[in-house]
């Protein structure tokens, strides 16, 4: 009810910006409604395996968003780190366990679930309300190195090299405890664990 | 003049043969520990004497060395600075090389005698730590560093005395010592803030520089010096065992053999005499607080000897004596003089006395290593067979002990016997007539109480020499079976210090014999402003001869008492005073006394406060509030479900309530309006606090039903009311940037 | 042709909102990584779209970083799953309640 008050009409900005639906603002909402509908399919599915390509849609979806925003090294970066290596994992832990869920939603705690729910859109439903309030319109075109690796390269080459160079160490750990984590201890097997 | 050494290294080392022993001594070895903790007390004792030797040949009489082994500070509050420091002065140095030698000879002496002992290597440990306290003891250059010592060979004499802990008497008689020191110890620690607060100083170096600050009257019109000195004194109670605080010391005979010989006899007991001749500038000022120290001395030097005769127990014999020779030398140091006392004498005693008495507890150790621990002397007698080398020993040190020429205690206890006869008291201004009569007669008093201890003196060493050694054994066969000499490791050591007793005298022979034979006097003098001795060549024969006499128709008393075992004149002598003589061996009943004046009381106090307030009123309010929340946990736990998701929610409502409370925080705020009313025209004022946040606000106005004031940023509204009546006016504030609105309304009357 | 800010900030909102609902809904443990992974990406978004309206490229190399936080989280919490699996014999969340009171 909130929302609909006839008495809140001031905008702080200028939004006609906001009404008006160029060609490329009608890409955008396409190339979102693939982005939302492939996370929507990912969380709503019984199959692993269907919620992980819809997943891999929603990386597609969202790397040309990036391209949208000329981060062209990140949208490049988006199909090679997430869909190319990450929901590659997944996939393979998903034919590893491969259960077939009976009940998707647990009933057990259905209506602290629903609460929670409620208070995710509402949250979400005032901060895109908000959205249309406060904000100042997106300037002009960037410069034309914006974006290119070249220039993300020479910023974590340079500003972030110590964050990159953590990076690389957190991943080898993380290679390290994948590995001692998953691995099967021989102490604690049963017969009828499945060796993998 | 001052020299710099590296004096630390000095307690250092055996500080780390004390780590070594106690922190890898089981998985090192025996055969290590021996050579690490013997290496290293050996090695303090080369340091040691080397140090002397470059104070004695390379410094002028009056230097000394000293080692600030921090630069920064130790401790800093307000005008209090203390850097901890090491010092070396004559005084020092004797401490310094009896502590260290006589160390390292009951360190030898122990290899042997706890050989088979399963706390070998904790032993050990606790000796070299005690070697590392009392060396920082002596060495400190300020009260506070002493302290450290003087608080850490009590803490090692503590867990010496319970080495055996696993008998109840043994952890019993180290909490005593503990708990009597203790007493002392609050005292020594008073003395040292009043020191503090009345010339802002702790070291020894500055004492002579603050005499007119000790003269100043502090309470009562009396200096404050009395008052340093009465605590000093009371501190040196506790650590020597004079009167009143000695009852620990016969307790601390639980310990190991050893340990009673160099703790209980020759060096930490000594600590008390050590501190009224390093604080002697304190003492000079007060002359009557040396009258105190003199007069304690005294009564505790001819009480404890009484005692003494009575004792049937090898050690407790010796206790008595170690106490009574204390006070022997607190006489020494308190025989005031002309505005010095007859320090040099006392130390001097200290000195003898640490190598008889150390030596008359390892013979005792000896013969209880042969006797399998049995102390009782009336089953003993006749060991003189089976023990030579022991039993020669024995005799020196009982010689000495009973001041007989040319052995060692003849000529310290000469020293100080004459010092108390010639000791003088000066008067105040307006002395009265029982004044006259203790200045006249103090020293008087003094010397003779001191010949009737002397006497004792050498009636109980000889009872207990002529009991043990002479005679018939009187022990069971099967302990006859099993006499046997001690390892040459004891015996050596026996007769080292055997050789001292007889030797060490020779270095204080007075001056009256041709001069510079006083080395001893000499040696200290520039420290001690040494007693001007009155006495003339004459003076000293005739009390050497009235000495000897003395103590010589004592021995022959006690051969003809005891040569033979118990002769039946002692039997109807005891028999013809009973009540007399379970008085002394009962030790005049002052532990039961103690127990009833001190420890009953503190013990009942103390179970009240247990019960009342401990149990009840503490543990009640500590157990209610455990009650409370334990309830509360257990009402929330059943929040803790272990269900991931169902926490995401509580972060998520959690997250969605601060947004919301966030959101609508101004505009509540800000709905707000004051009424102003001229007949029918009716003003608003909206939001009438003026703050920042609020003139983002919007506000519109409802006037009666529907007719509104549309919205706009402007506050104040105005509203001509045409029929009189009630009215409600409504106004509602909008926060545009989080679209977010609160209404408030209030009742209006127009007449 | 300018495509508004809140466009993309709105997509973000929208993508983490329904990967909060994946988390707190699904019982299956891989839906529930993947949810994660959605959210991640809608902050990623997020921060691209606003170095983009303030031409500020350092956005992208933090972008880039949380790619790669993201990569070891997937990793490490895969291998956790698996490990899971492998003692329980399930991967369904609501039995995992082994931190229960």
């Amino acid at each position: 009810m909130l929302l609909l008050q006839p008495a809140v009409q001031a905008r702080l900005v200028d939004v006609s910006e906001l009404s008006t639906f160029s060609g490329a603002r009608i890409a955008f909402w396409i190339i979102a409604a693939i982005v939302l509908l492939g996370a929507l399919a990912t969380i709503t599915r019984k199959n692993p395996i269907a919620a992980v390509m819809s997943l891999v849609a929603t990386f597609f979806g969202l790397a040309a968003t990036y391209a949208l925003l000329s981060a062209h090294f990140l949208a490049a970066l988006q199909v090679l780190v997430y869909a190319g290596a990450i929901m590659v994992l997944f996939i393979f832990v998903v034919m590893v366990l491969n259960r077939d869920e009976v009940e998707p939603i647990a009933v057990r705690g259905a209506f602290t679930k629903a609460v929670g729910v409620a208070a995710v859109g509402y949250l979400v439903v005032k901060l895109g309300y908000q959205l249309s309030t406060v904000l100042a319109p997106m300037p002009g075109p960037p410069p034309p190195e914006f974006g290119t690796v070249a220039q993300v390269g020479n910023i974590l080459f340079t500003d972030y090299l110590f964050a990159f160079e953590m990076v690389s160490v957190l991943l080898l750990i993380a290679v390290i405890a994948a590995v001692v984590v998953a691995r099967a201890h021989k102490r604690e097997e049963s017969p009828e664990e499945p060796q993998t | 003049m001052t020299a710099a050494f590296p004096l630390h290294l000095i307690p250092l080392l055996p500080l780390a043969g004390a780590a070594f022993a106690l922190l890898v001594g089981k998985r090192a070895g025996k055969d290590a520990v021996t050579l690490v903790c013997l290496g290293v007390v050996a090695a303090a004792a080369l340091m040691a004497f080397y140090a002397v030797y470059l104070l004695h040949g390379q410094l002028p009489p009056g230097g000394s060395l000293t080692d600030a082994f921090f630069d920064a500070p130790w401790m800093k509050a307000g005008d209090l600075e203390v850097h901890p420091g090491l010092m070396l002065d004559r005084l020092s140095a004797v401490m310094v090389m009896v502590v260290t030698g006589i160390g390292f000879l009951i360190h030898l002496y122990s290899t042997a005698y706890m050989e088979h002992d399963e706390g070998y290597t904790r032993f050990f440990g606790y000796l070299n730590l005690f070697m590392a306290a009392m060396l920082i003891l002596v060495l400190g250059d300020s009260l506070l560093v002493t302290f450290v010592g003087w608080e850490g060979v009590g803490l090692c004499s503590y867990l010496l005395i319970g080495f055996w802990f696993d008998k109840d008497a043994n952890a019993y008689a180290g909490r005593k010592a503990f708990v009597v020191n203790r007493i002392g110890d609050f005292a020594f620690l008073l003395a040292m803030f009043l020191t503090f607060s009345i010339t802002s100083t702790l070291k020894y170096s500055d004492m002579g520089g603050v005499v007119e600050a000790l003269h100043a009257p502090l309470w009562f019109g009396l200096p404050g010096a009395y008052f340093v000195g009465i605590l000093i004194l009371i501190g040196c109670t506790g650590k020597s065992a004079q009167i009143p605080l000695y009852i620990w010391l016969p307790d601390a005979m639980a310990g190991p053999t050893p340990v009673s010989a160099l703790i209980h006899a020759a060096t930490m007991v000594t600590a008390g005499v050590y501190m009224v001749a390093r604080m002697h500038v304190v003492f000079e000022v007060a002359p009557a607080t040396l009258a105190a120290v003199a007069g304690i001395g005294a009564a505790t030097a001819l009480f404890a000897a009484t005692i003494a005769i009575a004792q049937r127990d090898l050690k407790k014999v010796l206790a008595y004596s170690t106490i009574s020779q204390l006070g022997f030398m607190f006489v020494a140091v308190g025989s005031h003089l002309h505005g010095t006392s007859n320090y040099e004498a006392g130390i001097f005693h200290l000195v003898t006395h640490a190598f008889f008495k150390a030596g008359l507890f390892l013979g005792a150790g000896s013969v209880l290593h042969a006797l399998a621990n049995e102390g009782d002397i009336t089953r003993m007698g006749g060991l003189k067979k089976y023990l030579p080398h022991t039993r020669w020993t024995f005799l020196i040190y009982c010689l000495a002990i009973s001041g007989i020429f040319p052995f060692a205690g003849f000529w310290s206890k000469d020293a100080i016997l004459a010092g108390a006869h010639a000791a003088l008291w000066p008067t105040s201004p307006n002395p009265g007539g029982a004044e006259i009569w203790f200045a006249a007669h103090t020293g008087q008093i003094l010397y003779w109480t001191l010949l009737a201890a002397a006497a004792c003196t050498a009636f109980y060493m000889f009872r207990l020499y002529f009991l043990v050694f002479e005679g018939e054994y009187r022990g069971t066969e099967e302990k006859k079976h099993h006499l046997h000499e001690s390892p040459p490791a004891m015996t050596v050591v026996l007769w080292l210090l055997a050789l001292g007793s007889i030797g060490i005298g020779l270095l204080g022979i007075p001056d009256e014999f041709g001069s510079r034979l006083d080395r001893f006097g000499d040696f200290l003098s520039p420290v001690l402003q040494a007693q001007a001795r009155v006495e003339t060549r004459s003076d000293f024969l005739i009390g050497a001869a009235i000495a000897l006499s003395v103590s010589s128709a004592a021995i022959l008393l006690a051969w003809v008492l005891y040569g033979n075992g118990f002769s039946p004149r002692v039997k109807r002598f005891v028999a013809a005073v009973p009540r007399l003589y379970k008085t002394v061996l009962n030790k005049y009943y002052i532990d039961e006394i103690y127990d009833v004046l001190v420890v009953r009381p503190v013990r009942w106090t103390a179970i009240i406060f247990w019960r009342a307030v401990d149990s009840v009123l503490i543990d009640g309010t500590i157990n209610l509030v455990a009650l409370i929340v334990g309830g509360i946990g257990k009402l929330v736990r059943y929040l803790q479900n272990g269900d991931v998701q169902r926490y995401l929610v509580g972060i998520l409502v959690g997250a969605a309530i601060i947004f919301w409370g966030a959101t609508n925080w101004t505009a509540r705020q800000g709905a707000k309006f004051i009424v102003t009313q001229h007949g029918h025209e009716v003003i608003v004022t909206a939001a009438p606090e003026d703050d920042l946040a609020f003139r983002r606000l919007r506000f519109r106005v409802e006037w009666e039903g529907g007719t509104y004031t549309p919205e706009q940023t402007a506050t104040i509204f105005t509203h001509h009311y045409d029929k009189a009546g009630k009215h409600k006016i409504t106004v509602e504030a909008f926060d545009p940037r989080w679209g977010t609105h609160a209404t408030v309304s209030q009742k209006l009357v127009i007449k | 042709m300018m495509i508004p800010i809140q466009d993309f900030l709105l997509l973000g909102a929208l993508r983490f909102g329904l990967g909060v609902i994946g988390v707190i809904l699904r019982r299956n443990v891989l839906i529930v990584l993947m949810s994660i992974e959605l959210m991640l990406n809608a902050a990623n978004l997020t921060l691209v779209a606003f170095g983009r309206a303030r031409h500020d490229p350092h956005a992208h190399a933090f972008a880039f970083l949380v790619m790669a936080v993201a990569a070891a989280e997937a990793a490490v919490g895969l291998a956790i799953v698996v490990g899971i699996f492998r003692n329980r014999r399930s991967v369904n969340l609501d039995e995992l309640t082994l931190m229960k009171h």
